[in-house]
């Protein structure tokens, strides 16, 4: 797909972007060869499938250890009523290539580790975090830092959701800089405790689908250096501007994380003490 | 020293940290932004504060009158 060619079923499928003079023939092209990780396959995840998967991104990786809920289906809708019981990562891929056949869907039915991270994440252009948990989170970043890999984050939490990216190739902060540390276990309360509105991961989902679709075009201007808040009670996004702070542990001027060997990636994800 | 608050996505609060609750009046040391948090009923643990977009420590003195406060939040 490197030489531009769009096959005449392609020039149908992508014909929206095709003739769209910041996406055309080479945007398109530019997203086939395209390979994305999306690290979970819940409420961030499915809208990130999805959309990639429509867009036509070549190369699809998505990584989740768990199953199917009923209670997911209010909100993660990659997954059906025929699902529930089934590895989210298998209804998921089921439904990107029900989707499109231009994309290729490599499943990980496991939870992101330090010691496998590197095995799975390798060789993906972007890496988009929807997870729900700290310690995944800092461990993406750190990963995508240390190897210079663009990360798209996206939180949520009841009405609210964020959404930043991380280009460790440029001038912008990293998860790190913003939360040097992870909270205290408990400390911060998740969907199942809280609730979430049903329709908020798609917003949120939708904003990094956009971001890594624009990371994989060239197109537009990045998310980085400004944190997007969007409330869904207010209808309101603001953006926080956000710098790198010097004293990050990973992207600081004395980073002192240099390997993931050094994070222990459980409870705050704090760097031992040498 | 009075202190305007943003903390995003909820309120903005005005903190005046020479009379905070747990903020001794007499003191050697300038008051720190864990302070500041505390007056506000926020650990450092759970929120990231900026000073003009700069991530600042918890331990460092408030050397500014208007401060934004970033919540962590983890759901996905």
């Amino acid at each position: 797909m490197s030489d531009l060619s769009l096959d005449a079923m392609q020039l149908d499928r992508y014909s929206r972007h095709v003739i769209m003079d910041e996406v055309g023939p080479a945007g398109q092209a530019a997203l086939l060869d395209g390979s994305v990780l999306v690290v979970g396959a819940g409420g961030l995840g499915s809208p990130v499938v999805q959309y990639l998967a429509a867009a036509g991104v070549g190369r699809l990786g998505i990584v989740d250890d768990d199953v199917v809920e009923r209670s997911n289906l209010q909100r993660q809708i990659v997954h059906a009523d025929a699902d529930v019981g089934r590895p989210k990562v298998e209804s998921a891929a089921a439904y990107v290539r029900n989707l499109n056949p231009d994309v290729t869907v490599e499943t990980y039915e496991t939870r992101l580790a330090a010691g496998s991270i590197d095995e799975i994440a390798a060789g993906y252009d972007v890496l988009c975090d929807a997870s729900d948990n700290f310690a995944t989170r800092y461990l993406c970043n750190d990963y995508c830092v240390l190897t210079d890999t663009p990360l798209s984050h996206g939180a949520i939490y009841r009405f609210e959701g964020q959404v930043i990216t991380i280009d460790p190739g440029g001038d912008g902060p990293c998860y790190r800089c913003l939360f040097p540390q992870a909270p205290e276990p408990g400390t911060v309360p998740d969907c199942a405790t809280t609730g979430v509105l049903g329709v908020l991961p798609g917003t949120v989902g939708c904003l990094q689908a956009t971001e890594v679709i624009k990371q994989l075009t060239g197109i537009g201007e990045a998310l980085t250096g400004r944190l997007l808040m969007y409330d869904a009670a207010d209808m309101s996004v603001e953006t926080v501007p956000v710098h790198r702070s010097p004293d990050c542990p990973v992207c600081g001027e004395s980073a002192t994380i240099d390997s993931l060997d050094e994070v222990t990636y459980e409870a705050r994800c704090t760097i031992p003490a040498k | 020293m009075r202190v305007t608050v943003d903390v995003k996505g909820e309120e903005t609060h005005e903190v005046d940290l020479e009379t905070a609750e747990g903020t001794p009046a007499a003191r050697s040391s300038p008051p720190t932004y864990a302070e500041l948090l505390a007056a506000i009923d926020y650990s450092p643990h759970e929120v990231s504060v900026l000073v003009d977009g700069h991530p600042v420590p918890e331990d460092q003195p408030v050397e500014t009158d208007e401060v934004t406060v970033l919540r962590l939040i983890k759901g996905g």
